[in-house]
């Protein structure tokens, strides 16, 4: 995304810009926001939303009992004395209500999270390794290399997500009851897998794009007149400047992909236990009218998440001065 | 003659342009920025006035100021403008609009980034007729063939369906200037026309601007910072510094008898041919003024090898020379006067030692 | 011209690649000779049955071809036959792939028409409140999937206000307009939201872009109105991160329209999908995968294409190279 910083252009007009030399002659001094190196308040929120998600996760899978307000996931929170479907709404005693089964929707939700973020990060670090290694390949070597590189991305470009998601892991089940030592092969190692293969080429476009233009760079031609190897340059010299342009591309898709993990949980096709997000969603729906915080939570779990994701992803776009069109 | 020179004939009494302190200030973060701070003068029909300065002095926000090409938001303009008699200062946009294009023109530096690159030549010289004067397609067409021959460009008829980056960067200057001249204003502003060209180029341009000038009868203001490109092109010249009109005078007689140091290091400062090569540059040591607390007294003292105390307090104000009226100047111990010379002794034996 | 046709090759590779690893990815498994007949024909079958489709449809054959059997059928729109339903493919999924059509076409349609120019505004008047409550609001956009937001659609309008049914029945819009508009109202909603987002996000940016060129300030002081600037001069020479992302938001809205069809009940290609999927109807799945999948690639053929069209710039480096 492009960056104009408004508060330095705060003198210019869109139609009339004017020439830079003549609104700020020397430089200009830094907003008082900036010199105390104080991030922006969607940065703020992003992260802490972030932070405390993942505090609530470790804390739900490793001290259960340690957390009161974390209920176990079967739990079945008693309105006197009895098990009632969706007995609570929001409030004290849980506080995002119960659901069908008199579950915890709260407890559920963190659960949830644990289990979509180990599946986003697992396919994101998956798509990373193997986007970045296509990626560099690509745009090191070029040539013949490139061309292949550059069609094995595009076809992975041109299956939809979705379409893919659903041939693998469908099939994989049924490879699983042919092939029985498959059986390791879990609902959230497929989903992992599959969300890998989608997260494969936006890397590598990026990683490519970025080694063609590093490539050119002085360090990298220093290095190869001082008889730098190949493999030294690219992992001593490369590496290390395609970090920032991975990075940004792991917080964006991210968000992508736990949307993604989320409409598979919905159709059907996600973790069975514990349920994402998608999935409580799913279960839900039919009685939006009855209990709507049963849908609506998980609704808002999942949207402040993706924006949270969205937003870091954005900020480090910003910082690194990364361009994509869209990932 | 055509109706596209007709508003060039237009008959004017008077002064074309008259400007009576004209301020333009920028708020940004920093404060408020004086790019422009005082500056009067009046431009006569027909006639080529050079502004001359260094990137900073304000010579291309004064050239903007004047047409109104400023933002709207954080600038304040003040002070009179006056265009053949109406006062324009107080016009906003929409009454601009009727005014740029068809009698005030510009033509910037770079010709590449200043034409549209997704648009034909010859659209973008069709546009302000069809705006401004209600032609229709054909008559656009054929009159922006004529543009393109009075500018000299060979086989207008397959430049007019090319687009900017087909053409070279002199020829993209002569389609700016086409543009220019479509609806034959009666003063065009040149803001650096010649400094993205080649030197070869530079003339030939300058030299097509002249042309246009005597065969419109059009004025002429021409910003740039090289003394170079106005010696030979224009009748006037005015010098500018840190936002402020420091030296006006005709042509010859500033490039003969200046009378503000900062000319003069000016002048100094071209390499000239005569010299030995390897012979220094001479330059104006320090940087250009920060036009935010621009410096007490006369912006130029800090700089200036003749300053005096008085130079660092006091603000020098425009005065003219007794013996030329149309010479007038902001200095204190101007070229020629007695501390001058006092100061110049000391300085050559300085150099001597 | 070359480059025409270098791009064309390479948009048949990529498809039949794809379509060739879906193939095998939808036979993985089945190994035994008679195996894809039987998973097929599902249910209890006997072996004559078996042996009948397996040699009608060169079932036991190699693979690659049987890829070049369909690949044949498909160039003569023979896509095989849903055994199951003992329908030709071709006939059976017409009208589900027209209601997936309308829906993306609608989808897409309505992202442009909003984006578009809620971008331009936001440009022009870059900063201003108006501007940034936009930016807020696309941002947010953005991050809403579609099935979360036609949960919130279907919660709002289909049961709280009743103003849209919750199934949507096919009927096209020669047999009664109003009840399509209302049967895809919410659906193409649901849809276009975070595209348009995203779209005018992009637009934004790169208008923002544009107008602090040079040439923005000779056409004003050429005397060109504002709304001309901004359309003719502004907008034409922002598109190209725009075109770009309608390829490749095109993946995307397909995924979409698959959950937002299931959610919203529609019969379309994705609800077939999914089923077909799931009851192994091997054919039918290998059909309308190839539609997907080429309809996809041929648009980013056509984005591809359309750079030359829009920058004459790059036409000429094409004609060039």
């Amino acid at each position: 995304m492009t960056n104009i910083d408004s508060a330095e252009m705060a003198a210019t007009d869109t139609l009339f810009p004017v020439p830079a030399s003549q609104a700020t002659p020397s430089v200009p001094s830094p907003s008082l926001r900036k010199r105390l190196h104080i991030p922006k308040p969607s940065v703020i929120f992003a992260s802490a939303w972030l932070i405390v998600l993942t505090a609530l996760t470790f804390l739900a899978t490793f001290a259960p009992g340690l957390v009161p307000f974390i209920r176990d996931y079967d739990a079945k929170v008693k309105v006197n004395g009895h098990a009632k479907a969706y007995g609570y709404g929001p409030g004290w005693t849980a506080w995002f209500g119960t659901g069908k089964s008199s579950e915890d929707i709260f407890a559920r939700c963190i659960y949830g999270a644990k289990m979509t973020l180990i599946i986003g990060i697992g396919a994101t670090l998956f798509g990373l390794i193997i986007g970045s290694i296509i990626g560099v390949v690509s745009g090191y070597f070029r040539g013949w290399t490139d061309r292949i590189g550059s069609i094995i991305t595009d076809c992975l470009l041109s299956i939809p997500p979705l379409l893919l998601a659903l041939i693998l892991i469908l099939r994989l089940d049924d490879l699983k009851s042919v092939y029985t030592w498959m059986g390791w092969i879990t609902r959230p190692w497929q989903i992992t897998f599959t969300l890998g293969l989608v997260a494969v080429a936006p890397f590598a476009r990026i990683v490519r794009a970025q080694t063609l233009t590093l490539r050119e760079r002085e360090f990298v031609t220093a290095a190869r007149s001082l008889g730098a190897s190949r493999s030294r340059i690219i992992f001593r010299e490369l590496l290390p400047n395609l970090v920032p342009a991975m990075v940004t591309v792991a917080f964006t898709g991210l968000g992508i992909l736990i949307a993604a993990e989320a409409g598979l949980a919905f159709l059907g096709l996600g973790v069975e236990r514990p349920a994402t997000w998608g999935k409580m969603i799913d279960i839900a729906r039919d009685d939006i009218e009855r209990a709507w915080w049963a849908t609506t939570f998980p609704c808002l779990m999942l949207f402040f998440t993706v924006l949270s994701f969205n937003l870091l992803g954005d900020e480090l776009a910003r910082r690194f001065d990364i361009r994509e069109a869209a990932v | 003659m055509s109706n596209v020179t007709q508003a060039a004939t237009r008959d004017i009494q008077g002064p074309l342009l008259e400007l009576v302190d004209v301020k333009t200030h920028f708020h940004t973060e920093r404060g408020i920025v004086r790019a422009v701070d005082g500056v009067s003068f009046t431009l006569d029909r027909g006639k080529a006035l050079g502004i001359v300065g260094e990137s900073g002095s304000g010579k291309t926000i004064l050239s903007r100021s004047i047409m109104g090409l400023l933002p709207i938001r954080g600038t304040d303009r003040t002070g009179s403008i006056k265009f053949a008699g109406r006062e324009i200062g107080s016009f906003g946009r929409k009454e601009m609009r009727a005014v740029w294009g068809k009698e005030m023109a510009m033509i910037f530096q770079d010709p590449m980034t200043s034409l549209n690159p997704l648009m034909k030549v010859g659209d973008q010289i069709a546009e302000p007729l069809r705006i401004h004067l209600g032609m229709g397609k054909t008559d656009a067409v054929a009159t922006a063939r004529k543009l393109l021959q009075d500018v000299r460009i060979p086989e207008p008829d397959r430049r007019l369906e090319q687009y900017p980056h087909e053409l070279s960067g002199g020829m993209r200057q002569r389609v700016m200037i086409a543009i220019a001249m479509a609806c034959g204003p009666t003063v065009l502003f040149a803001d650096e026309p010649t400094t993205a060209l080649d030197v070869t180029v530079q003339a030939q341009i300058l030299d097509l601007l002249g042309e246009q000038r005597s065969d419109r009868n059009m004025s002429i203001v021409l910003v740039t910072h090289d003394l170079g490109v106005v010696a030979g092109h224009t009748d006037e010249i005015a010098v500018m510094y840190g936002g402020k009109l420091v030296e006006k005078a005709s042509t010859k007689r500033l490039f003969a008898s200046m009378r503000m140091p900062y000319t003069e290091a000016l002048l100094a400062s071209i390499p000239k041919m005569a010299d030995a090569s390897h012979t220094r540059l001479n330059v104006i040591p320090g940087r250009p003024p920060d036009l935010v607390n621009p410096p007490k007294g006369c912006r130029f003292a800090p700089r200036c090898p003749y300053a005096r105390d008085k130079c660092l307090t006091d603000e020098p104000a425009l005065t003219v020379t007794p013996d030329d009226p149309t010479h007038s100047f902001a200095c204190w111990f101007p070229v020629g006067s007695p501390e001058y010379h006092e100061s110049r002794a000391r300085i050559d034996k300085e150099a001597a030692a | 011209m070359r480059y025409l046709a270098q791009r064309l090759g390479r948009f048949l590779i990529v498809f039949f690649i794809v379509t060739f690893g879906l193939m095998v990815l939808m036979r993985l498994g089945m190994n035994q000779p008679g195996d894809p007949a039987r998973t097929m024909l599902g249910g209890t079958v006997t072996d004559q049955q078996i042996a009948d489709v397996t040699a009608r449809y060169h079932l036991d054959a190699p693979l690659i071809v049987q890829y070049g059997y369909w690949l044949k059928g498909m160039l003569t729109l023979d896509m095989g036959v849903s055994v199951q339903q003992n329908l030709a493919v071709s006939t059976y999924i017409g009208g589900r792939v027209l209601v997936t059509l309308f829906l993306g076409v609608y989808a897409l349609l309505l992202a442009l028409f909003v984006s578009i120019p809620v971008a331009v505004y936001q440009a022009y008047k870059r900063d201003s409140f108006g501007d940034k409550a936009l930016s807020v609001a696309s941002f947010a956009f953005v991050a809403i999937p579609p099935i979360v937001m036609g949960v919130l659609l279907i919660l709002i309008f289909v049961r709280y206000l009743h103003w849209f049914p919750r199934t949507g029945d096919k009927i096209y819009p020669w047999d009664s307009p109003t009840q399509h508009f209302r049967n895809f109202a919410l659906p193409v909603l649901a849809l276009a939201l975070p595209v348009g987002a995203v779209f005018s996000r992009l637009l934004r940016g790169d208008m923002v872009r544009t107008l602090q060129a040079d040439f923005i300030t000779l056409a004003s002081a050429k005397g060109v109105s504002t709304q001309r600037i901004l359309w003719r001069h502004g907008l034409r020479n922002s598109l190209f991160s725009l075109i770009t992302s309608i390829g490749l938001q095109l993946a995307g809205i397909v995924g979409g329209a698959i959950v937002v069809e299931q959610l919203f009940n529609m019969k379309g290609m994705g609800t077939l999908l999914v089923s077909s999927i799931l009851s192994k109807d091997l054919f039918v799945v290998q059909a309308l995968a190839a539609i997907i999948v080429f309809s996809v690639v041929l648009v980013n053929l056509a984005v591809d294409i359309s750079y030359a069209i829009v920058d004459p710039r790059i036409r000429h480096m094409r004609a060039l190279s």
